[in-house]
């Protein structure tokens, strides 16, 4: 008998085959909670990248546009004492407009209904500053009536709020009782995060002199702003006057260098921000993946019956794959509309650390990049998990227990491929460097190795150690984790990954609130009284004790430069190009003292610290702190000679100190012996402690009165001023990190939920044969309960490492770690695991097994 | 066409490990056109299997399966899709009706499949016929069993089908039901003048087929014609 062994069959791709279309549509319509995880994947992942590129375009556009704003002018010129006259009447013959402001720290005394002192920055001005950009002050003409010529002064707006600062009030600054001209709201430059810290005071600079705030040791910042006909004339003039800023030690900015400081000040800020946006997609991609696996999963019947009555395996595959690039369509376009209304909210959480105004607008880019990634990730990490449906046999129509062949086809190794490629890409696109690329890759992939690790590890030991001797609901709970088709791997990595993330910031930020515990010792300084004149020191010595508080310290301060290291002196370092030194460093003004015992936040690391010169003509040992030993390349025994008022002093580096620097200042880079700098002129700080808010404003008041130039750090203000900036820096490095988070819960869901139908059976089986709600209760919160607790160990236990490491080096802080936070969170995460694995498998328990049932068989 | 469906010598082992199992050895029969053919057994007999491999959802490990004349065991999965399509109907215990879509999206699909157009008034014609053209517009999970089976049995005869294989169709049924979609199977069978291949533990509903054909511990151990053979042929030899 003859056969026909060929047949011929209509060839009909995706596009030309309509039954897959219409398949697609009538499958999809009433079935959108089963692609609900699918879905949520994309949008929150979508919308964290595209609020994350979308702020990250606008801060970018925003520098670019307000870079010469931001400066008030063409050229600036920095410097941290008063500018050289000769080098200041340069300015005159070159025929540029010019400006300038000098500004220190001081007390202010407001006199005002709220009465009180503050120390501020007061910054004289002089010119017509700001060329670029404006100043905007309340009421407008406030610049205007502060150069007048009675004295008026115009305060920041944050400081004109705390002491409720109106028309006719006064402030006394130094010797000088300004009238209050205004407030300023914005200023080039200024605002942000400094104001917050130190706000300021504006006065003309004709009444600097008067205030008597410039005396010996004061520290003064002078900037001279220029403003030039064309850019190109600032780059000339920055050129010409190159290599005077370097002699005198001075730095200066044109509008380049500017924008390019801005971007390098938000390089780690789009580096987070960054970062976040990729674990956020990558996680996201893992929930798309998941949530198609599920999908599939359960879809293994009709795929059975489709193809059982003819449909081939690609049309199967095509109907499936047309719901999900149409769904991750959907999803890209709501997730970057979530993402474009999001990034709304990122500038009044960031706005405040951020000087310059962030605007906010559509940035058609991120919008565009959005939605092409949202639909790569919707096909890619789709097809892995949907060519299985080409390989469900129409037998299971007769026997549901028919495995699929996996069969590893063209196509799995080609998405495979791509699946290890994207990522890298991404990320090397993200971050517009393929080694940053590399790094995020490679971390985020070591990360998910440990966790994956530690998850066959935890299964291997369960398994190993398994406690026979437990009860019933604990052991069957505890044995999911590595029976066949379990989650564990899975679930570890996901919350791992999360609980890795949200412990690691807390680390960091703890490590970082721990640098500024330093005031709560009982005993420790809280206030600091400096610039204190010679002459001053008995007084004040005086007017401390009369109001009860202890002396803490009397430390001697005498200011010097640097005139030669090593026998080379600061010029011809300077010139040598193969030094490496930096110039602030050779220039700058050193404030050194004098004393015969280390200070308890130090310790001598190297070498000897010299206690007294007895004689004059004995060789002078200095100690040198740390930092700087290497900033300047000194080792113990090279020679340094200090410019101390003009006057030459040999010495030789005869110590290092390790120095704890918040730790009840003022510490010192260099710590001169006694008997050396004693007849030099000095100027002294007191350390004490005051007791309440009430004694200390009193004593601060008095304090201006009597002595109008020494000012006041009080530690306690400053802590809480540090506390409320990392609280909010905190929240808002949270409010980031949760785009990561709440995608991590996405795909946290999407696992418990694909665990939930592998347990259904079981728990349907149990409720049958008679076990009690009750129990299978209990026995999911404890599976749940095990798999959080040993993600939130594993996950808590990387970000000790990362934590460390960033700390360290990153940040360079001293690592410290807060149990008590570390702890809460892997209760949070724990509890958050239990409650999201019940509430997902909730309906089996409560439903009758029956019910259950039928529902899963339909 | 002498025989619409012939197996030869057909045989299935499943190896698990080492170890293989022949659940199905050396069957042959022919199945001619228009035959109502029954295949019984006891549990593990092979019934399933053999349904599976006639209709194309299976190849034999030896041995050749033909339908229309077509080798089956010579094409490849979706070939194989294709002529189920073309050739086959399938009725199965537990409905396999598809969740997401009505009973008249359930029974219009096989000939959709086919790129077919203006599939509506044949699909009421059949709903109509199985008495359910007032629920075409329902889900599955809407309906009953007895309902879903008459579904099941409408999208079944939807494409013409030159063959019809129905898998224990009452098996998920109640008594009552059991005789109605049994009353209706076999009456729209005779109408359209379908090959029917039904494969039940049953024999009273075995009875209603014109052979039966007997499997026990995968052999094929009786070919009986049952009185329905024999009034056929009578009615037959009247005719002429």
């Amino acid at each position: 008998m003859e056969y026909i062994i060929k047949i011929k069959k209509p060839k009909k791709n995706l596009f030309t085959d309509k039954w897959v279309w219409n398949m697609a549509w009538k499958d999809a319509r009433n079935n959108f909670s089963r692609l609900f995880l699918f879905i949520s994947s994309i949008i929150i992942g979508i919308a964290a990248l595209v609020a994350i590129t979308s702020f990250n375009n606008n801060l970018q556009d925003d520098i670019d546009r307000q870079a010469k704003e931001l400066l008030g002018a063409d050229y600036v010129i920095h410097a941290n004492s008063v500018l050289e006259k000769s080098f200041h009447d340069r300015f005159d013959t070159l025929g540029v407009e010019k400006a300038s402001t000098m500004s220190m720290a001081s007390m202010a005394y407001f006199m005002t209904s709220t009465s009180g002192t503050r120390l501020v920055r007061v910054v004289a001005m002089e010119g017509q500053f700001p060329f670029y950009g404006e100043l905007e002050t309340t009421p407008s003409n406030a610049f205007e009536k502060m150069n007048s010529d009675t004295p008026f002064a115009m305060v920041d707006s944050n400081l004109a709020t705390q002491f409720d600062v109106s028309t006719g009030d006064s402030l006394k600054i130094g010797n000088v009782t300004f009238k209050y001209a205004g407030e300023v709201r914005k200023i080039p430059g200024g605002g942000g995060i400094q104001s917050t810290f130190v706000p300021s005071v504006y006065i003309p600079m004709t009444m600097l002199d008067s205030t008597g705030l410039v005396q010996y040791g004061s520290r003064i910042n002078n900037d001279v702003f220029i403003k030039t006909t064309t850019d190109k004339a600032a780059v000339m003039l920055s050129e010409r006057l190159k290599s005077e800023v370097k002699k005198y030690g001075h730095t200066f900015e044109t509008v380049k260098s500017r924008k390019e400081n801005l971007g390098k000040t938000f390089a780690n800020l789009y580096r987070f921000f960054n970062l976040l946006a990729f674990v956020a997609l990558i996680l996201g991609c893992i929930g798309v993946a998941s949530s198609v696996h599920i999908y599939v999963k359960e879809k293994r019947a009709t795929v059975a019956v489709l193809r059982c009555i003819g449909a081939s395996g690609w049309q199967v595959f095509n109907v499936f794959l047309i719901q999900t690039v149409v769904l991750g369509f959907i999803g890209s376009l709501l997730g970057a509309t979530l993402g474009l209304i999001l990034q709304y909210a990122i500038p009044l959480i960031l706005g405040e650390f951020i000087p310059i105004d962030i605007s906010v607008a559509i940035s058609w880019q991120a919008l565009g990049q959005g939605i092409l990634v949202g639909i790569v990730i919707a096909v890619l990490f789709s097809i892995l998990p949907l060519v299985n449906v080409r390989f469900v046999p129409p037998l299971v129509v007769l026997r549901s227990i028919i495995e699929s062949s996996r069969k590893i086809t063209k196509t799995t190794i080609f998405t495979g491929l791509l699946i290890v490629i994207f990522p890298l890409a991404f990320a090397a696109y993200l971050t517009g460097s393929m080694i940053t690329g590399l790094i995020f890759f490679v971390g985020l992939l070591v990360a998910f190795a440990c966790l994956a690790l530690f998850a066959q590890l935890l299964i291997f030991l369960v398994k190993r150690f398994f406690p026979k001797s437990w009860s019933f609901v604990w052991r069957q709970s505890l044995s999911n984790l590595f029976r066949p088709n379990n989650q564990t791997t899975v679930l570890v990595v996901v919350i791992g990954l999360g609980a890795f993330l949200v412990a690691t910031l807390s680390i960091v930020q703890d490590s970082l609130l721990n640098q500024v515990e330093f005031v709560g010792g009982e005993n420790q300084s809280n206030t600091i009284l400096f610039d204190i004149q010679q002459h001053q020191l008995e007084g004040v010595t005086k007017l401390v004790e009369d109001n009860g508080f202890p002396i803490n310290q009397t430390v001697p301060i005498v200011t010097t430069r640097l005139k030669t290291l090593k026998g080379k002196t600061i010029a011809e370092i300077q010139k040598d190009t193969t030094d490496q030194i930096p110039n602030w460093s050779l220039t700058r003004e050193y404030r050194v003292t004098y004393r015969d015992t280390l200070h308890h936040s130090e310790e001598l690391t190297s070498g000897k610290m010299q206690k007294e010169v007895k004689q004059q003509g004995d060789t002078v040992f200095v100690t040198i702190s740390e930092g700087l030993k290497e900033s300047l390349e000194l080792e113990i025994g090279d020679e340094v000679v200090f410019d101390v008022q003009g006057i030459p002093i040999t010495t030789f580096i005869g110590g290092v100190r390790k120095v704890d620097w918040p730790n009840d200042p003022p510490n010192f880079i260099f710590v001169f012996p006694k008997g050396v700098l004693e007849p030099a002129p000095k100027i002294f700080v007191i350390t004490t402690r005051t007791t309440n808010a009430a004694t200390a404003g009193v004593f601060q008041r008095e304090l201006v009165t009597a002595f109008p130039n020494v000012s006041a750090i009080d530690l306690k203000l400053i802590l809480e001023t540090l506390n409320t900036f990392f609280e909010k820096v905190a929240f808002a490095i949270r409010f980031m990190a949760l785009f990561s988070i709440v995608t991590g819960l996405v795909v946290l869901s999407g696992a418990v939920v694909n665990s939930k139908y592998l347990r259904m059976k079981e728990n349907v089986l149990l409720r049958t044969i008679g076990a009690l709600k009750k129990q299978i209760n209990a026995m999911t919160l404890i599976e749940y309960g095990y798999l959080g607790f040993f993600a939130g160990l594993t996950g808590i236990g990387l970000s000790v490492m990362s934590g460390w490491a960033l700390a360290t080096f990153f940040f360079e802080l001293e690592f410290s770690l807060n149990y008590v936070s570390l702890l809460s969170l892997w209760g949070i995460v724990i509890f958050l695991t239990m409650i999201v694995g019940w509430w997902n498998t909730r309906d089996v328990v409560n439903s009758s097994p029956l019910e259950v049932l039928r529902r899963e068989v339909l | 066409m002498e025989h619409i469906l012939t197996a030869n010598n057909l045989t299935k082992t499943f190896k698990s490990g080492e170890r293989s199992l022949t659940v199905l050895d050396s069957v042959s029969f022919e199945i001619e056109p228009g035959a109502t053919v029954s295949i019984v057994g006891p549990s593990g007999s092979g019934k399933t299997t053999l349904l599976g491999l006639c209709a194309g959802l299976d190849v034999p490990s030896e041995g050749i399966i033909s339908l229309v004349d077509i080798k089956l065991n010579a094409l490849s999965e979706d070939d194989r899709a294709f002529v189920r399509n073309q050739y086959v109907g399938f009725i199965f215990q537990n409905f396999q009706l598809l969740s997401t879509l009505t009973a008249l999206e359930n029974v219009v699909l096989p000939l959709e499949l086919r790129g077919e157009k203006n599939l509506v008034p044949r699909g009421k014609e059949l709903l109509e016929r199985v008495g359910l053209i007032d629920r075409m517009d329902h889900f599955p999970s809407q309906l009953s069993g007895g309902e879903q089976q008459r579904v099941a049995i409408a999208r079944a005869f939807m494409s013409n089908p030159k063959i019809l294989f129905a898998d224990e169709p009452t098996g998920n049924l109640d008594e009552e039901t059991a005789d109605i979609v049994t009353k209706l199977l076999f009456d729209i069978n005779k109408e359209e003048g379908t090959t029917l291949i039904l494969v039940t533990h049953n024999m009273e509903l075995a009875q209603h087929t014109q052979r039966i054909l007997q499997l026990k511990g995968g052999k094929l151990v009786s070919d009986e014609r049952t009185h329905q053979n024999l009034a056929v042929e009578s009615n037959t030899s009247q005719l002429a």
